[in-house]
């Protein structure tokens, strides 16, 4: 009947006319029969019309039979569907609950995806935007020497194929070039993220994310702005005013709303400018991870960074600028970039000064600008696709368990099916009744998991931003993702509720009917299913198992410098006009006013904290020797007085840089016992003497100190550090650590009080513990342990309760076996043997499934890992021994039972 | 649930019945269907004309009937109406329980 009404429906205006004519000619043929009888034609067409009755009315019903009913019936399965989910009580929470968390899991994570890789720029047809990138060969020539006509970069790359060079970043020559008059863009421009400036506004001072735009920028994105205006080409030439624009954002917070910023003056390091305009609230840029507070005119960085940035636009061999351009209509990116290839070809051609240089120049790629900039794509894709598809395993156990209890339940329901059939109902009608259960079901559970979801996000939001200052990730639960949703708790209904449907309503109902207690032949879908609940959560185990492993790994790294009780945070007085040599005694002088906060044991200096030193910029990079002899892989770190001290790092000779390490006085150099083992074997460092090659100064060794973990906890390890005194290496920006007496962000205020007396233009930023930073490089980790425990734990919770309820289940059938034994002498032990032996028969199964597919599966974390591979025996076993034991923990209770059965009671009720 | 909600709702299901019946002879269109009841009634039942399209919806909704397009006496393009297997069964059924109804109701009507 279904099929009938489908088709109707396909060919319903079709249908309908069909029916006018049929009418039609039903009164036609009347009319001519009474005008046979001696009517005139007027009154024969009258009479017949009115014998008809209301002509468009029956039209109406007519029609309405294939509509109305639909519903109607519909609305029966629903409230019938509705009676027996109450009658049910225990069996639909349950099931509403599993699905609930499996959905809304798989929700949540959607709507992480959707928010990074799926969503567009929030600017005019995103479609039509391309950026501009280059690849190129590695740069190393045959001796590891870099031989590229990149001299120099102010940007990123990230990793190609086989070392390759794959980047956004451009001289800015490049972008002149390829902005002449083209065919194939309207407009092109440029722009880069200068990070964190000090913006000023009304005398109070916060740290900016800045973006430099090109004068084309906002018109190029096709943004308008919440009040003013935006920068345009004028504003963007050597010597125009000072202008920017701010984010919606920092108008709110600043200057209470967008309309109330406009012409106000602000200053940003300390140079002045004039706010024009406001963005739009949903722009945050082109990088949905940077997020701008501040939008600068391009050239205007040489007024902020001073002659280093004249130079940028100078040089031809020096990568920053990073480009987007807008295609003109009708024009492919294949096109656009068999166009502009040629002409980036030949202007960096001349850039190259040598052979060497002119083998592997670089080549322009165009890739779909819509999304934006990939740099939070490329950190999350791929943890996200991890945790997409362990939450889809975990969909997928929910549903094989549902389905399975529904199974017992169709068992159970038999009687009533064959009652129904032998009645006359069709079987497709009972099997869509039926399926109107299960997605009723699956629809409560979705919109329970929809709830579960926005917990979810809020959770993964937070674990996922840990620390981050200006985390910039916003997934919601917009249309489109509750639209998924929906799809997938339909999917999840007629996935779990059509095997059990049709098996219960197989022709064969007559056995049915006459045995109540349906101990038909043993079925093997439960068993099949219980299986694949156990082999998916053995996947899920190892998971995390290995997560957990390496998790336990990073924690058990050697630091060798305290991880407790130290408060960290950030300054950077040149930003707010501090020069030297000034500036050196202004930093000296707030370390000892935060020494003498009560509680503050000691404080210290450094140019950045050891666990970001790796990546942090102000250390020198160049050559050092000792003698005639190069050193190899030792890092520099600035660091104040009692830098050893505040952070517990032992002393093993010499003494410590301390305040008497003046700018004037011989430099001095701390090293590490890695260090001094190495270049200076058994004897006394102490006194010798490192030379800096490229600042061509000597430093006198006055101290060793142990070993310590420079850089973060996985790739950092180097133990070789060299200390400099911050007093004559001279930092701009600082990170200062305080030793402190209990929760050190509890000092937190204070330590506002003394930069404010300081100076207040200069804002405090990077305010962490040490706990929290060491922490934060491995919040991926941590993560992952998190979520995948979790799950684990999720998922082995269902497929137990799948266990248990199928074990009962054959138990119950087979109480009159089991009597039967019993009678014949049969021991407590040996029934319960029975049972627990079918529970491990089928976990071992599941195990044998799922070692293979974890073994060459969990290849695809190995990257997620720290010291640990990805078949790692240990956690293989575990996971095995674990989930054997929570088996036989499920299959014991209705072995127990099965021990319980009182033979002659079971045989009476045979 | 099954047929229940599928029986036809018209007084005691006459009309359905007698349209299987008429056309359980031959294939005829809407306009045949009423004539054949009303002749071989000798004009004692009157369908109500326009009910007929509403029933033949119903009827062919239940799979009962099947309407394909043929040609009438006067050579004009019609729906045919021709009954199924589904639809004899339902004629069978439902000719047992008018008998059943009539016999009761002679019943009631005979007894003093």
């Amino acid at each position: 009947m279904l099929i009938r009404r489908l088709r109707y429906w396909t060919e319903k205006a079709r249908r309908s006319e069909v029916l006018s004519e049929e009418m039609e000619l039903h009164l036609a043929e009347k009319a001519a029969e009474l005008q046979a009888d001696g009517m005139t034609p007027e009154r024969a067409r009258a009479e017949a019309r009115r014998r008809f009755g209301n002509v468009s009315l029956k039209h109406e019903e007519s029609r309405e039979i294939w509509m109305t009913r639909f519903w109607s019936e519909l609305a029966q399965d629903v409230r019938y569907g509705f009676r027996t989910m109450i009658a049910n009580k225990a069996f639909s929470t349950l099931a509403v609950l599993l699905l609930a968390l499996g959905i809304g899991a798989n929700t949540a994570i959607y709507s992480f995806m959707e928010a990074i890789l799926l969503r567009s720029l929030p600017v005019a047809d995103p479609e039509s935007l391309v950026v501009l990138n280059w690849h190129s060969p590695p740069p190393f020539n045959a001796s590891k020497q870099w031989v590229h006509v990149v001299h120099g970069i102010q940007g990123i790359f990230w990793p190609g194929g086989k070392g390759a060079l794959v980047t956004g970043i451009f001289p800015y020559g490049a972008f002149e070039t390829l902005g002449e008059e083209n065919p194939v863009f309207s407009t092109l421009f440029g722009y880069f993220n200068g990070q964190n400036h000090n913006l000023a506004i009304r005398g109070q001072a916060m740290s900016a994310n800045t973006e430099y735009v090109t004068g084309e920028y906002f018109r190029g994105l096709g943004v308008s702005p919440a009040a003013g205006r935006l920068i345009g080409s004028e504003d963007d030439r050597p010597g125009a005013a000072a202008v920017a624009v701010i984010s919606f954002a920092t108008s709110q917070n600043r200057f209470g709303g967008p309309p109330n910023a406009i012409g106000q003056s602000i200053l940003v390091d300390n140079v002045p400018f004039t706010v024009i305009g406001v963005a739009p609230p949903e722009f945050f840029g082109v990088d949905p991870a940077a997020s701008p507070d501040l939008y600068l005119p391009l050239h205007t960085n040489v007024l902020v960074d001073g002659a280093r940035a004249a130079r940028m636009y100078r040089d031809g061999n020096f990568y920053w600028i990073e480009m987007m351009g807008r295609l003109r209509p009708g024009v492919s990116m294949a096109q656009a970039q068999a166009a502009l290839a040629p002409r980036f070809h030949q202007w960096v051609a001349t850039t190259a000064s040598t052979d060497g240089e002119r083998a592997k120049l670089p080549a322009l790629i165009l890739n779909p600008g819509a999304e934006g900039l990939g740099s939070l794509r490329r950190q999350y894709s791929k943890p996200l696709y991890v945790l997409l598809a362990m939450v889809g395993l975990i969909l997928a156990v929910a549903c094989a368990n549902i389905a399975n209890l529904l199974l017992a339940r169709a068992a159970a329901r038999r009687s009533e099916m064959a009652v129904r059939l032998s009645l006359g109902a069709g079987r497709f009608r009972v099997v869509r009744q039926l399926l109107t259960e299960s997605v009723m079901l699956a629809s409560l559970g979705g919109a329970l998991g929809i709830l579960f979801a926005m917990w979810g996000v809020r959770t993964l939001t937070l674990l996922l931003s840990r620390g981050q200052e200006n985390f910039t990730l916003h997934a919601e639960l917009n249309w489109n993702v509750l639209g998924v949703t929906a799809a997938l708790s339909v999917v999840c209904g007629l996935l779990f509720g059509l095997a059990p449907a049709i098996q219960s309503t197989r022709p064969d109902v007559m056995p049915a009917l006459k045995n109540g207690r349906g101990s038909g032949p043993r079925r093997r879908a439960p068993h099949v299913l219980v299986v694949a609940q156990i082999a998916i959560s053995f996947l899920l185990l190892v998971a995390a198992g290995l997560f957990v492993r390496t998790l336990d790994k990073l924690h058990s790294v050697q630091l060798g410098y305290a991880r407790e009780n130290i408060l960290l945070f950030s300054l950077n007085a040149r930003q707010a006009g501090h020069r030297q040599p000034e500036m050196t005694t202004f930093y000296a002088d707030l370390r000892k006013r935060f020494e003498s906060i009560p509680g503050v044991s000691s404080a210290t200096l450094s140019q950045s904290s050891i666990i970001s030193a790796g990546h942090a910029g102000g250390a020198y990079r160049g050559a050092m020797k000792i003698g005639a002899v190069t050193i190899q892989g030792a890092s520099v770190m600035v660091a104040g007085p009692r830098f050893l001290t505040t952070m517990q790092i032992p002393i093993l000779a010499g003494r410590e840089i301390d305040d008497r390490d003046q700018t004037g006085s011989t430099p001095v150099a701390v090293i590490s016992e890695r260090l001094a083992r190495t270049y200076f074997g058994n004897e006394n460092p102490v006194g010798r003497r490192i030379t800096f090659v490229d600042d061509n100064r000597d430093l006198e060794i006055v101290g060793v100190s142990a070993n310590l973990r420079y850089g973060s906890l996985k790739d950092g390890g180097s133990s070789m550090t060299v200390f400099t005194a911050a007093s004559q290496f001279p930092p701009d920006r600082v990170t200062y650590a305080l030793r402190t007496a209990g929760d050190p962000l509890s000092y937190v205020r204070s330590v506002h009080e003394v930069v404010r007396e300081a100076d207040s233009r200069i804002p405090v930023t990077n305010v962490i513990t040490q706990a929290a930073e060491i922490d934060r490089t491995i919040s991926r980790e941590l993560t992952f342990a998190k979520l995948c425990t979790g799950f684990a734990v999720l998922a082995l919770l269902i497929a137990c309760v799948g266990l248990y309820g199928t074990m009962s289940y054959n138990v119950t059938r087979q109480i009159g076996e089991i009597g039967v034994r019993m009678a014949l002498g049969a021991q407590r032990g040996a029934v319960i043997w029975m049972v627990l032996r079918r529970v491990l028969i089928l976990a071992a199964v599941g195990l044998a499934i799922s070692l293979p597919v974890a073994l060459s599966a969990s290849r695809l974390v190995k990257s997620f890992l720290f010291e640990t591979q990805p078949n790692d025996p240990r956690t293989l076993a575990l996971a095995g021994v674990v989930l054997l034991s929570a088996a036989v923990l499920a299959g014991y209770a209705p072995a127990r039972r099965a021990s319980r059965i009182d033979p002659v009671a079971a045989l009476r009720q045979e | 649930m099954g047929r229940k909600a599928q029986k036809n709702d018209s007084l005691p299901g006459s009309l359905d019945m007698l349209i299987l019946r008429t056309l359980s002879r031959r294939g005829l269109h809407g306009y045949g269907i009423v004539q054949f009841i009303q002749q071989s009634s000798d004009n004692e039942l009157l369908v109500e004309e326009g009910s007929l399209y509403p029933a033949l919806q119903r009827l062919e909704l239940n799979g009962w009937i099947e309407g394909v397009w043929g040609v009438t006496s006067n050579n004009r393009r019609a729906r045919i109406y021709k009954i199924t297997a589904a639809g004899r069964k339902q004629l069978a059924v439902e000719t047992r329980k008018y008998a059943k109804l009539t016999l009761a109701i002679a019943r009631v009507m005979g007894a003093e």
